[in-house]
């Protein structure tokens, strides 16, 4: 079968503890979480699919080109209908031929892309393979979902041979209806709360895919660390049993206490994770409602390269206060208690104007000026500096450079659009950044930089200042229409 | 930046062989809020306001062509807002454009009006300008005041123009260490000129302490940083050398005209530490009035932002490059300095109604020039320029104006 050749794992700053829970409500419902990872204003499941992606890449040594096999996964993904795939090949630069498929419908969704990946690197057809699988998950505020709810993506690099090899695999499937559902139309997941039912429902098919299992039947089967999907701190492992795993191992690769419920990247994360550890024999379980298990069976050698940022940064100052958040902020971030945008016309960027720009938002695409060799950003109209009009030859941007301009911007100072992100999350920093032409693998080449404009993202205003380093990442710029547009935004480097 | 010559300018072609213009009138509403008003109610009283400052009187009749300049915030008679208030003072038949230029209208307008006389085509022209903007929510009035930006980029980085203008700021800050209290002493000074003009939006005096601790609306720049939303409306009337003599016997020349224009988003441009548009436009108005920055005695300059009328005293040499801070700092143009700037009060004090905002300086300098600027009269100026500019510097447009002592026929 085929092996995970490479990994990459991505959390958002923000945490949120079961204390602040507590004061807010009197009580914390998720049990065995001490504190859950709460993605920003500007994150969903594609933009953390893409942090994951791209780190998944990086450990690889791999670009996007390489990439003939695209699998992304999510409970939430950002639009209910519509093939986010597209978006996320663009950014990460993956051919336009390239197989792509959305995994979704359950927390299952995460080890089915593992799975279809798998069965694409098996065929002759697909050489390397990405699994990306991201998820936020969220419920009603009073739910034991959402206080559940975490936020976290792992993408792997599949490939027919590598250090990490998959050994074994089953699934098994039964009628539970009821234990998390999202009819259509809706915006929370829910739960009937039947805890017994709910119990049965994760236990029996749990047991029943690892049953499955060749290996499980020969009693050979003692992981290390087993990944096992973990909707609270507690669940996974009241299914230690079924699984034929000790609580020590699901301990081993636990991600559940201190990022939350991730949802369709639970599984995912945990394995990341597992394998980022050098556990050599892994076990990976995931449980979907409806209800149906995934068990995986992985082989390492403990060599895999892996790209994992799960915990939480601490800012520039040293401090991560500005990192956890109170229920206030929680809710604010999230933007329940938050309104929408503003009613108004005004500055209009069509859609189909956006999409134009996709190449320069997503990939850093600027233009080098045939008659004079200039850089120009956007590439487009004349020349800036000699004035030809010419069509420019792309070249690519590096993600790293320098912060030329910015300021800080208040409430009053915003544009219209992004009234609703800064009610969220605040006031934001606006930058001018230069950034240098990149090489062939995307990193800094020479002198020659070109001027943009960017927001700044994943850390206080106050963290950006002129020359400072700066890189960039994709996030959400704002909704309109119904339509999010995604680009990129900068960071303070890490 | 790319310039193109000046058409004055053009080898073969000298400007002096066109005739001169003159401006022999201008008014303008007051600036405000004005609930009551229609943006054809402030502009009939600024047209009054100009004609009846003409010294020998002037009839609606005698105006050949007018430019008007607006914006049309909120999306205010989006089509034909030239004729729709020219039309509204009785100046029907008149030829008459609008000019959009975003917060440069109406000095572009200006300008349109120079070039008409200068040609031939017109013996007198008039320039106006307009806007309403406090009349709808402060939602919808963000809508549009980021209209005239960079929108598919700089927009959507975050910025309207305080935003830009803080950017600018910002660079301004690191390179040169101008500080946050020189900006606040652009504003200190700006309000206690407007607190002497009658017009003025804003017309009372702020402390440097008042100007240094206000909320920030884009970091550097707080909010007496930054000029106020308003209503108004201004207009002058320029007219040639073969009829001058008609509207008065104490002739106002225009003596230089320069305008430029550039990238509209700043981070196109190869500096953010000032206005190349404005550079060009200054160069060339002193050239054709023969003078260097210190043969003016005032200037209205466009202090949108507090940074902003500081980079126009670099831009327009009125200091050395990068010495704007102590420059103000040294009082040099406080009224009674070497030379007053916006001694109407400025954008930040008297208002910035966008369209209106460009013939509103053209009105201050004729006040100036015609000693009837009140309480905040500069002594007896022979000369003044205005500096209008549009966005963050996508257009800039500056007019020299001359008292003369005899008509020059």
């Amino acid at each position: 079968m085929a092996a995970i050749t490479a990994v990459g794992a991505y959390a958002p700053r923000f945490r949120i503890t079961a204390e602040a829970f507590a004061d807010a409500w009197g009580h914390f419902q998720a049990s065995g979480i001490s504190e859950k990872a709460v993605p920003a204003a500007d994150e969903d499941a594609l933009t953390m699919g893409y942090e994951a992606a791209t780190r998944a890449l990086e450990a690889a040594d791999l670009t996007g080109d390489a990439i003939d096999w695209l699998g992304f996964a999510s409970s939430r993904p950002p639009v209910a209908e519509e093939d986010l795939t597209a978006r996320l090949g663009a950014m990460l630069a993956v051919n336009e031929a390239t197989t792509r498929h959305v995994f979704t419908g359950s927390t299952r969704a995460g080890t089915r892309a593992l799975w279809a990946g798998i069965d694409a690197v098996d065929t002759d057809e697909t050489t390397t393979g990405l699994v990306v699988a991201a998820d936020a998950p969220r419920g009603e505020p009073d739910s034991e979902l959402d206080h559940a709810a975490g936020a976290a993506g792992a993408a792997f690099v599949l490939e027919a041979s590598g250090p990490a090899d998959i050994a074994d695999r089953a699934e098994y499937s039964l009628p539970y209806p009821g234990t998390r559902f999202r009819n259509t139309g809706e915006e929370e997941t829910q739960g009937l709360g039947v805890t017994q039912y709910d119990r049965q429902a994760f236990t029996e098919t749990i047991g029943g895919a690892v049953a499955a299992l060749e290996s499980d039947s020969s009693d050979d089967l003692e992981p290390a660390a087993a990944a096992i999907q973990a909707p609270n701190g507690k669940l996974p492992y009241r299914a230690a049993g079924a699984a034929g795993v000790g609580t020590d191992e699901i301990q081993a690769a636990a991600t559940v206490h201190k990022l939350g419920d991730l949802g369709a990247a639970s599984v995912p994360v945990s394995l990341a994770s597992a394998l980022a550890d050098g556990h050599e024999s892994i076990l990976a379980v995931s449980f979907g409602s409806g209800a149906g298990a995934d068990a995986l069976v992985l082989e390492s050698d403990g060599s895999v390269p892996t790209q994992i940022d799960l915990d939480a940064n601490t800012d520039t100052n040293g401090e991560d206060d500005e990192q956890t958040l109170s229920y206030a902020e929680y809710l604010r971030q999230r933007g329940v208690v938050t309104a929408g945008p503003p009613s108004g016309g005004g500055a209009y960027v069509s859609v189909p104007s956006w999409r134009r720009s996709i190449p320069q938002r997503y990939r850093l695409e600027a233009g080098r000026c045939p008659e004079c060799g200039a850089l120009a950003f956007p590439p487009e109209g004349a020349c800036d500096d000699c004035g030809s009009l010419v069509e420019y030859e792309t070249v690519t941007l590096a993600n790293r450079g320098r912060i030329e301009a910015v300021t800080t911007i208040s409430q009053g100072g915003a544009p219209p659009e992004f009234a609703p992100q800064q009610s969220q999350a605040g006031d934001y920093a606006a930058a001018i950044v230069e950034l240098p032409v990149a090489d062939s693998a995307g990193t800094e080449a020479g002198d020659e930089t070109v001027s943009l404009p960017a927001m700044g993202t994943d850390a206080a205003p106050d963290a950006f200042a002129v020359d400072d380093e700066i890189e960039t990442t994709i996030r959400r710029i704002y909704t309109q229409e119904g339509v999010t547009r995604y680009g990129f935004k900068v960071r303070p480097t890490a | 930046m790319r310039i193109v010559d000046e058409i004055y300018f053009i080898p073969g072609t000298p400007f002096t062989s066109m005739r001169d213009v003159y401006l022999v009138g201008a008014g303008q509403s007051a600036y405000g809020a004005f609930p009551s008003e229609s943006y054809r109610s402030l502009f009939r009283t600024a047209f009054e306001d100009a004609v009846e400052s003409v010294p020998n009187g002037l009839e609606t009749d005698d105006v050949d062509e007018a430019f008007i300049g607006t914006l049309g915030v909120g999306g205010r008679q989006l089509g034909l807002s030239g004729p729709a208030v020219t039309e509204h003072v009785g100046l029907d038949g008149v030829p008459c454009t609008r000019v959009e230029n975003a917060c440069a209208a109406s000095g572009f307008a200006t300008r349109q009006a120079v070039q008409a006389v200068k040609s031939g085509m017109a013996d007198v022209a008039l320039a106006g300008g307009f806007e309403i903007m406090t009349d709808m929510s402060s939602d919808a009035t963000k809508y549009w005041l980021g209209v005239s930006g960079e929108t598919e980029w700089e927009r959507l980085s975050g910025t309207t123009f305080s935003g830009v203008y803080a950017q600018m700021a910002s660079a301004h800050m690191e390179e040169y260490g101008t500080t946050r209290e020189q900006l606040s002493r652009v504003a200190v000074k700006n309000h206690a000129n407007g607190a002497k003009n009658p017009h003025a939006q804003l017309g009372f005096e702020c402390s440097l302490e008042d100007a240094q601790s206000a909320p920030v609306v884009a970091d550097p720049l707080n909010l007496y940083h930054c000029c106020p939303t308003s209503d108004g409306a201004a207009c002058a009337l320029i007219v040639s050398e073969d009829v001058v003599d008609d509207y008065t016997d104490d002739p106002i020349r225009v003596a230089g005209v320069g305008a430029g224009s550039d990238s509209v988003g700043l981070f196109q441009r190869d500096s953010y530490t000032g206005v190349p548009a404005s550079q060009h436009a200054a160069e060339t108005a002193y050239e054709m009035a023969d003078i260097s920055p210190e043969d003016l005695d005032f200037a209205e300059v466009h202090d949108c932002f507090a940074i902003a009328e500081l980079l126009a005293y670099e831009d327009l040499g009125f200091c050395e490059k990068g010495e704007a801070g102590q420059f103000i700092e040294s009082g040099a143009t406080e009224l009674g300095g070497e030379l007053p700037v916006n001694t109407s009060g400025g954008l930040k004090s008297k208002g910035h109604p966008i369209g209106a905002t460009g013939a509103g300086q053209v009105v201050e300098a004729f006040k100036q020039l015609s000693g009837k600027a009140g309480e905040r009269q500069v002594e007896n100026p022979t000369r003044g320029l205005t500096h209008n500019v549009g966005g963050s510097g996508g257009a800039s447009v500056i007019h020299v104006f001359e008292k003369e002592t005899e008509v020059s026929a």
